[in-house]
């Protein structure tokens, strides 16, 4: 974890200290970054989300990082960690709470009846709601873990077999543990991207309520 | 599994919010509010170049109305020159057309004139000799008394005689 915080601070701190109009490489790769994430937010949260990004975006460098330190041999994954997953999940999922209790205190229970519900389906909604709600940190959660450690566990059998096989067919299961490590590059950026967007969607769905 | 196992659980769960606070807090104070400034920076030179870019089309544009619109003023104005430069031409051709055809005829009648009082001074002149001559001739017959083949003789000589005279 430090190692995250160490690699992903000197990358956009070395990146925001050349401030030209026309960027450096390191420049335009942290602003792509940073318009990536701003163009996350405004999609699913509006211009009012800017707030968050901070927050936001400190979120989606943290898990990036985590994901693609994890693939290097040797090291390892702590968004394969479960706890680790869920801690981010409840305090994203609380922090949507917090939001919008605040700004829309009472009212914000209304977030458990999707508009234009009758009223003879209520008693029938809230509970799937309820549900749906709760389910919300704990798919966050797994999602990430699950994908981290999918991963890393089939590339451990693939080597694993790649061992055994010797030279005469471990040349097999070795291509593909190549193909696979392209994949779990993608995946390590789609899961950051998708734990992203899901915490926009959830901060926004407090701001807006429906 | 380790990822299941509850005995590192607290420890992660500590490591975890230190880190990300630390992360969360550096970038929070030296590394967003730069790139941000930055990216707004930039949008705002290419909007503002964009609309200067825009400005000065138009501007370009009206000012190539006006230069066309002048063109076609100093067109028509030439044509009209032209038109007006023309017609003076014509007529001076034709005012001096006129004065050569007159001068001509002028000319034409006055040789005509000249030729025909020559042409009578000729004729006047040629009489007055004939007669002379015929005189002379008559006087010649009458101081003589003449035979058939003087006549002939007398005759023949005379005409010889106006013959070399017309000849002269």
């Amino acid at each position: 974890m430090w190692i995250v915080v160490g690699v992903a601070s000197v990358f956009l701190l070395k990146a925001a200290g050349s401030k030209s109009l026309v960027p450096s490489k390191m420049q335009s790769m942290a602003e792509l970054l940073v318009e990536f994430i701003r163009g996350i937010i405004q999609d699913t949260m509006g211009a009012s989300g800017m707030r968050y990004f901070p927050l936001i975006s400190s979120l989606f460098i943290f898990i990036l990082f985590s994901n693609l330190l994890g693939l290097i041999p040797g090291s390892y994954t702590v968004t394969s960690q479960i706890i680790v997953t869920g801690v981010f999940a409840l305090g994203v999922y609380a922090l949507s709470l917090v939001i919008g209790f605040q700004l829309h205190g009472a009212k914000f229970l209304g977030i458990l009846v999707p508009p234009g519900t009758p009223g003879w389906l209520l008693p029938l909604m809230i509970p799937i709601e309820l549900i749906s709600q709760l389910a919300r940190p704990i798919s966050l959660a797994v999602r990430l873990f699950a994908n981290m450690t999918a991963g890393h566990v089939i590339l451990g059998v693939l080597f694993g077999l790649t061992i055994a096989g010797g030279v005469l067919i471990g040349w097999l299961p070795f291509s593909f543990t190549i193909v696979l490590y392209g994949l779990e590059v993608g995946i390590a950026f789609i899961q950051a991207y998708i734990f992203t967007v899901l915490t926009c969607v959830y901060i926004g769905d407090a701001i807006h309520l429906h | 599994m380790p990822q299941f196992d509850s005995h590192f659980f607290s420890s992660l769960i500590f490591w975890e919010v230190l880190s990300f606070s630390i992360l969360f807090w550096i970038l929070y104070k030296y590394a967003w509010p730069p790139i941000l400034e930055t990216l707004e920076t930039r949008e705002r030179k290419i909007r503002e170049s964009l609309d200067q870019a825009e400005q000065s089309r138009a501007t370009a544009e009206q000012k190539l109305k006006e230069y066309e619109t002048k063109l076609q003023v100093a067109a028509k104005e030439a044509e009209t020159l032209m038109t007006e430069a023309k017609h003076k031409a014509q007529q001076l051709l034709d005012e001096n057309q006129q004065r050569l055809r007159a001068d001509t005829d002028r000319i034409k009648e006055e040789a005509t004139q000249d030729i025909e009082r020559e042409r009578r001074k000729a004729v006047d002149d040629i009489k007055r000799q004939t007669a002379d001559l015929a005189i002379l001739v008559a006087e010649k017959v009458i101081g003589r008394s003449l035979s058939d083949d003087d006549h002939r003789r007398f005759a023949q000589e005379a005409l010889a005689e106006v013959a070399a005279h017309s000849k002269n």
